[in-house]
């Protein structure tokens, strides 16, 4: 599961404007049947869509990165009947960082675009974002590919699947709290095979590395008394993948919690809301923005043959991204190391509450 | 000489002994050609008043110009304190004037829109702008010529008399060597003129200075030491 | 004498030793005359204060249009716009956006927009892009979750100015019904534009709804873009663009508006320089005066042993102060008559350039020390010329003299003059420099000095049969000898009345031969019965064209369409007028100056205004490029008279236009009634007929319009003439008043020879009117020849339109008799105090 920061503003701005231009959204319902490559591609009816990679680099000199890119889909409420091309029926937008422990802090960059004209499209037949010079896409042979731009890095990197798709919840119907509809279609592709150049300041150096790529579509998010969460995805050494999440509430206690684990002979374990808990070990304080993130935790899952714990701790401690001079929202996005096994932590709603 | 001497230049000519004005061989011809006089010789001594008489159109105010280095001679020397004024240029003769030589005219000449005072100091305060001490000594020239009451009254206070003992109080405050009068007293009744004359006389031998006056009046040459005919041929001392 | 006090040691340094001396001479003139100082300083004091106030005012205007250019386009760095409002096509943007060099490009619709009485520019725009390029035009709330987070991409949202939404009188929260294009909407006041300069209307709204609700769908107004390398985005962008879209920068956009109105500038600024030369010849004029009266007291203070640069400085001295208390008063006084100007009439002062925008006085220090310079300038000239002219005089001659030793036979020098007329007139053969007629105006300047440099020569042409008549009054032969043997002083006199007798009688006939031009030319151009116009209410589309057809008692209605198109970015646009066109049929608008002309085969015949012919240099028979189009051919068929449009006009057949633009829609119909029909009737019948927001007038109304125009745009100018001229006057009364009283001497002279106090006054009354008269001549006749200047060479060269001369024979007449009216009476009034007994007993006194 994963946030979509940035796209939070632009949904929360279109959310009802007036009666009359109510879009009507697609549930996200249980019993769906995945089909690729199609559902690598766009699920243009539904309100929100991610495709999400997070990894880790070993740069030439054996030093370790982080980065994320994301690109996201918005459907917002807009009146459809208008025939304008640059009527805004799909939003587009993009963000990249990267996480470098001598830099001290998280680069980061970002697109947005409403969809048309060539210039920002996601194509419904498989994975193919384009968003001005920004692309995701799949190549034939099933390697997703991603080229992003900012001015501080830019990167132009080769995801060679190693396993299959590992759907999230009940067969992708991945819940998000108490209601039903509190939920989204979620897969992910863990253990991703990373090669390409990675260029700072103006110097391209190949790297090689190992991510994990999140696809989550939804109409409808977060519980309403949500504040935010915390989540993680780690590529485990012995080849197993494990995604866990909780929602925290604005009283400051767990509404929801969920996740998984894949086994490396493919099992699959669902963890139920009270199999997973996620511990606040060490916080760390950001000086920009004042707030405490618990950047350590302690992970624990319940598994079949026993509670297994997952101590987390980050690569360094301010990975934090403060969007808001961009009109953002501020939140933590770092690469973390845990017990055999690296991914990446997301934690949400610790400036302001989130609203979705 | 005063403490200051260091700023002030050299006088022009220190020595009096050798008499205040000497003039030798002056000629001067009007533009039209005419000729008003050649080998003109004279020479004043300090303390000493010479009227120089004659006819009209005959060139006494020339003559006094050419002493006051206001207009030039043909030919001759006018020398001033010992030295020759025709080697000076313009602004070397407008700072003898201004230094060496004081000015009583037939129509007074009392600037309408100064005091009297003012009128008197205004040869001082082309040369300096210590206003109290010039003012001091210009009330004081008044008060020797009889009007020290009237320093701050205006010209047209003043009778004709009263005028050209203002002018005369000009004349002298800057204790010139050279005091030249053009009719003094031209405007003036008799019994006034000889007020004022007398008045002229004193003062300038009480001060050592030489003057000149040009007249056509035996009354006003009469207070002379002595006097003088202008004709074509130069200076000749008057038959009495 | 040893009582006395010592004698001051005297010091070598002349002038600045005699500081005390110059002191009290000039205290003394001012004690003495304060009246002429004062006045001297008013007349410095006008000049500067006019000055100053044109170009605070222009400068204010200026200032006010740029803040507007760059709300409007919130500090884009480069825009790709269109060259007229039919815009361009929306494809051209992914290739914009793609363009090397541009970092980010935001498409936007520029609309005129009304809303409950209010106008403003409704941009629509893509949120999105414009965030990154134009953020100042972004009016969203970005975080917090009290804030009211409605679609941006609704599209009912509206957001709007501060201006705009005062103007409106809404709140935030509020629907609003927005006209633009046609079409009237609902939208929804969402928020403040907080980026948008103070003062500045705009409104925006989202760019597919403005396609959308106000018709304007796969047409783009204009492309905003931020550029990553300004060169080679110019350089990829150039052979993109297609005929109907420009590259234009904010600085482009701000020399347009500078271009605009230059000409209407420069022209004030001069009259305004000419306010403040009249200034510096009064100051001559009395200055002059002054020094010929004192000059025996000069002569005796040379004689003393002031140096001869003492005089000059001095008078200098005086003419400092003088320029010091005008200049200040008059940077005031300019100042507040800025404000009030800008308060009353508008940055443009009426003229009409810059309608709409709220304009603050911006005061430049630069420009305020220029002013007071030349100010400064002026009087210091005018004290020091005359007085140049005093010292040289020889003092023992002078202090024997009483006033004015003129010599009746000695002849006038006139070569000088004649000489300053010659270089005049070739400087005004000269072509304008830069689009600034330079040497038209240094043509003025000198014509204007060889004129008042001959006033001394035609003073003595004009009294010589005069002076060698054989006048039997004593007053009149007095009052004749008197000028003609002195025409120094009479010119002294006259210079200041003669330079702006002849500024005012050139501008009088300038703008008669103006105003004359365009109300023949509005009774050619007018020639249908009943106009009908939908400019701003959407214009007239096919439908209402056939609803109007079809009212009776109309015998053909003619259809026209107006557009403004631009040709150069740095350049306003220039007027496209569509309508049909016989080119047999002459009247109506194709009044031709030049033509009509052959066009090539495979180009569509335009007809182009004068001021289009000259700006772009055009000429009948040639081939031009027009925006307009893919891939349509123009060449020119003619050119035609046109004073309505200062930036050109470019006229083609109605058929043509919809043929290469497809464009339908039409803003004006003429209208001429079948025979016997009731105007009123019909025209009431065609406003029915017409879209709503449609005027109807008649040609009377339209002139009249026109002309109410043309007569506020000049009503500055008439105010400057006037000040010119009450200058020009206070010249005569001071210098008649000043020469009489420096005669009183001589009066009292003439009372003891028995003449009678009438007879002295009659003479100064006769002498006044003479040199009335004497001024008036010069002036006119000066005035005759500037006004060819302005007419043939200034206006062509500023306005690009051209005029026959009409002379405004009773403006002429009355200059003249005010003037020689004024110089009588101040002459007589002076006469009275110079003739009273205690001045009759100065005849005594000495100065």
């Amino acid at each position: 599961m994963r946030f979509l920061i940035s796209l939070l503003l632009l949904i929360a701005l279109a959310l009802p404007a007036g009666a009359q231009e109510r879009v009507a959204y697609p549930a996200v319902e249980p019993g769906r049947v995945f089909a690729f490559p199609a559902d690598h591609g766009a699920h243009s009816d539904f309100r929100t869509e991610w495709w999400y990679v997070t990894g880790w680099l070993k740069a030439p000199d054996g030093r370790d990165l982080g980065f994320q890119v994301t690109f996201f889909r918005s459907r917002p409420e807009t009146d459809e009947a208008n025939p304008s091309r640059f009527a805004p029926g799909q939003i587009l937008f993009a963000h990249a960082g990267l996480s470098d422990p001598e830099t001290g802090r998280l680069l980061h960059g970002e697109r947005a675009a409403r969809a048309g004209f060539g210039l920002a499209e996601a194509s419904t037949m498989d994975a193919d974002v384009v968003l001005q010079d920004w692309t995701f896409k799949r190549r034939p042979d099933g390697t997703f590919e991603t080229r992003v731009e900012t001015p501080d890095f830019a990167f132009d990197f080769a995801f060679a699947p190693t396993q299959g798709e590992f759907l999230q919840g009940e067969n992708g119907y991945s819940r998000k709290g108490p209601k039903p509809e509190e939920a989204s279609h979620y897969y992910s592709l863990p253990h991703l095979q990373v090669s390409g150049t990675l260029t700072r300041g103006g110097e391209a150096q190949p790297v090689t590395g190992e991510a994990w790529l999140d696809r989550e579509w939804s109409s409808s998010y977060l519980a309403p008394d949500a504040a935010g969460w915390d989540w993680t995805g780690l590529n485990l050494d012995d080849g197993g993948a494990l995604m866990a999440f909780r929602i925290r509430g604005k009283n400051g206690g767990t509404l929801w919690a969920g996740g998984s684990l894949r086994r490396p002979d493919g099992e699959i374990v669902r963890f139920a809301h009270e199999d997973v808990s996620l511990e606040p070990v060490r916080t760390w304080r950001s000086p920009d923005t004042n707030a405490e993130y618990p950047v350590e935790q302690l992970l624990t899952v319940r598994l079949p043959e026993g509670e297994r714990r997952f101590p987390i701790v980050p690569l360094f401690d301010a990975q934090e991204l403060d969007g808001r001079s961009g009109g953002l929202p501020v939140y933590w996005e770092g690469a973390v190391r845990t017990e055999g096994g690296r991914g990446y932590l997301e934690l949400t709603g610790y400036v302001d509450p989130l609203e979705m | 000489m005063h403490s200051d001497t260091a700023l002030a230049p050299p006088p022009i000519v220190p020595a009096r002994t050798a008499g205040i004005l000497a003039v030798s061989g002056l000629a001067k011809s009007v533009p039209a050609g005419r000729q008003l006089f050649s080998g003109l010789d004279l020479a004043v001594a300090p303390g000493e008043v010479v009227a120089i008489v004659g006819e009209s159109g005959v060139g006494k105010s020339t003559l006094l110009n050419i002493l006051a280095g206001l207009d030039e001679a043909d030919r001759g020397e006018v020398r001033i304190e010992g030295a020759a004024i025709g080697p000076l240029d313009e602004a070397g003769r407008t700072r003898l004037r201004r230094e060496r030589i004081g000015f009583v005219f037939q129509a007074f000449h009392i600037l309408p829109y100064l005091t009297l005072a003012q009128n008197v100091a205004l040869p001082l305060a082309l040369v300096s702008a210590d206003q109290p001490r010039i003012e001091a000594r210009a009330l004081a020239m008044l008060e020797a010529v009889g009007l020290g009451d009237r320093g701050a009254s205006y010209a047209r206070d003043l009778s004709g008399g009263e005028l050209q003992r203002v002018a005369i109080a000009r004349a002298l405050v800057h204790e010139p060597a050279l005091i030249l009068a053009d009719e003094p007293t031209g405007n003036l009744d008799p019994e006034t003129a000889g007020r004022v004359l007398d008045l002229f006389a004193r003062e300038v031998r009480s001060g050592d200075a030489a003057a000149v006056i040009v007249t056509h009046s035996r009354a006003t040459a009469a207070i002379a030491d002595r006097v003088l005919v202008l004709t074509a041929g130069g200076l000749r001392p008057a038959d009495a | 004498m040893s009582a006395l006090p010592a004698v001051p040691p005297p010091s070598r340094a002349g002038l600045v030793s005699a500081r005390l001396a110059l002191r009290w001479l000039i205290a003394g003139e001012w004690r003495a005359h304060p009246a002429r100082f004062l006045l001297t300083a008013v007349a410095i004091a006008v000049g500067v204060a006019l000055g100053f106030a044109v170009h605070l005012v222009n400068g204010s205007a200026l200032a006010s249009f740029e803040g507007a250019v760059r709300s409007v386009n919130g500090a884009a760095d480069l825009q790709v716009r269109a060259a007229s409002s039919l815009g361009f096509d929306e494809a051209l943007y992914p290739d914009v956006a793609r363009a090397a060099g541009v970092s980010d490009a935001s498409p936007v619709v520029v609309l005129d927009a009304r809303a409950d009485g209010a106008e403003f520019t409704l941009l629509g725009l893509d949120v999105i892009r414009a965030a990154r390029v134009s953020p100042s035009l972004v009016g969203l709330n970005s975080s917090g979750p009290d804030r009211s987070r409605d679609s941006i991409f609704s599209a009912e949202t509206l957001f709007l100015s501060r201006a705009a939404l005062a103007a409106t009188g809404r709140a935030v929260g509020d629907t609003l019904e927005v006209s633009a294009n046609g079409r009237t909407v609902p939208l929804r006041i969402a928020g403040i534009l907080d980026g948008v300069g103070e003062g500045q209307a705009i409104g925006t709204m989202d760019i597919a709804a403005a396609q959308w609700r106000f018709d304007r769908l796969g047409r783009l107004d204009r492309i905003d873009l931020a550029l990553a390398d300004r060169r080679a985005a110019e350089n990829a962008l150039t052979p993109l663009l297609p005929p109907g879209a420009t590259l234009s920068s904010e600085d482009s956009e701000a020399t347009r508006g500078a271009n605009l109105s230059r000409a209407y500038r420069i022209n004030l600024t001069m009259l305004a320089l000419v306010a403040l030369l009249t200034g510096g010849f009064l100051v001559f004029s009395a200055q002059s005066l002054s020094v010929a009266r004192r000059l025996r007291a000069f002569a005796l203070v040379r004689t003393l042993g002031l140096p001869r640069r003492g005089i000059v400085a001095a008078v200098a001295l005086e003419g400092l102060l003088i320029g010091v208390v005008g200049g200040v008063v008059g940077l005031l006084a300019g100042w507040s008559l800025a404000t009030l100007a800008l308060r009353w009439f508008g940055g443009d002062l009426g003229a009409g350039y810059f309608s709409g925008a709220a304009t603050k006085v911006v005061v430049s220090p630069l420009a305020a020390l220029g002013f007071f310079g030349l100010g400064l300038l002026s009087a210091l000239l005018g004290s020091v010329l005359p007085a140049r002219a005093a010292s040289r005089a020889a003092p023992a001659a002078a202090l024997k003299t009483s006033g004015d030793m003129a010599d009746p036979r000695k002849p006038v020098p006139w070569k000088p003059a004649a000489a300053l007329l010659a270089l005049g007139t070739l400087a005004s053969f000269l072509p304008a420099l830069n689009g600034v007629p330079v040497f038209g105006y240094a043509g003025m300047a000198l014509l204007l000095a060889g004129g008042v440099a001959g006033v001394p020569w035609l003073a003595r042409r004009l009294l010589g049969p005069l002076a060698s008549a054989r006048i039997r009054r004593p007053a009149a032969l007095l009052a004749v000898r008197h000028v003609h043997g002195a025409p120094g002083e009479a010119a002294t006199a006259l210079c200041g009345i003669v330079a702006s007798t002849a500024l005012m009688i050139a501008m009088a006939t300038m703008v008669t031969s103006f105003r004359v031009a365009v109300d023949d030319w509005l009774a050619q151009v007018l020639v249908a019965d009943v106009y009908v116009r939908a400019e701003g209410a959407g214009g007239i589309d096919p439908e209402a064209q056939a609803s109007l057809a079809a009212v009776p008692g109309i015998a053909r209605v003619e259809f026209s369409r107006q557009l403004p198109l631009s040709l150069a970015p740095d350049r306003p646009p220039v007027t496209l007028l569509a309508r049909p066109i016989d080119p047999a049929r002459e009247g109506g608008l194709l009044v031709l100056v030049e033509g009509p002309a052959e066009v090539p085969a495979g180009t569509t015949p335009v007809w182009i205004s004068e001021p289009a012919a000259r700006l772009y240099d055009w000429s009948p028979g040639t081939e031009i490029a027009l925006p307009l189009g893919e891939n349509a051919r123009f060449a020119v068929a003619g050119v035609w008279r046109d004073y309505a449009r200062q930036s050109g006009a470019v006229m083609l057949d109605e058929a043509d236009y919809a043929r290469i633009t497809g464009d339908a829609t039409r803003d004006e119909a003429a209208v001429t009634l079948a025979p016997g029909a009731d105007a009123g009737a019909v025209s009431a019948a065609l406003l029915a007929a017409a879209p709503p927001g449609s005027t109807v007038a008649r040609p009377a109304e339209l002139r009249a319009f026109a002309l109410d125009l043309f007569d506020r745009s000049f009503s500055v100018t008439y105010v400057l003439e006037a000040v010119a001229i009450l200058v020009g006057l206070a010249g005569v009364a001071a210098t008649m008043s000043a020469q009489t009283v420096a005669r009183v001497r001589e009066f009292g002279m003439l009372r003891h020879l028995g003449l009678e106090k009438r007879t002295i006054t009659a003479m100064l009354g006769l002498e006044g009117a003479i040199l009335g008269g004497v001024g008036g001549v010069a002036g006119v006749a000066l005035g005759a020849v500037l006004a060819q200047v302005l007419i043939h060479v200034i206006n062509p060269q500023s306005f690009n339109w051209t005029m026959d001369t009409r002379w405004p024979i009773g403006t002429i007449l009355a200059v003249v008799a005010a003037l020689v009216m004024a110089a009588a009476l101040t002459a007589m009034v002076a006469a009275r105090r110079a003739t009273a007994p205690q001045a009759v007993a100065a005849v005594r006194e000495d100065w």
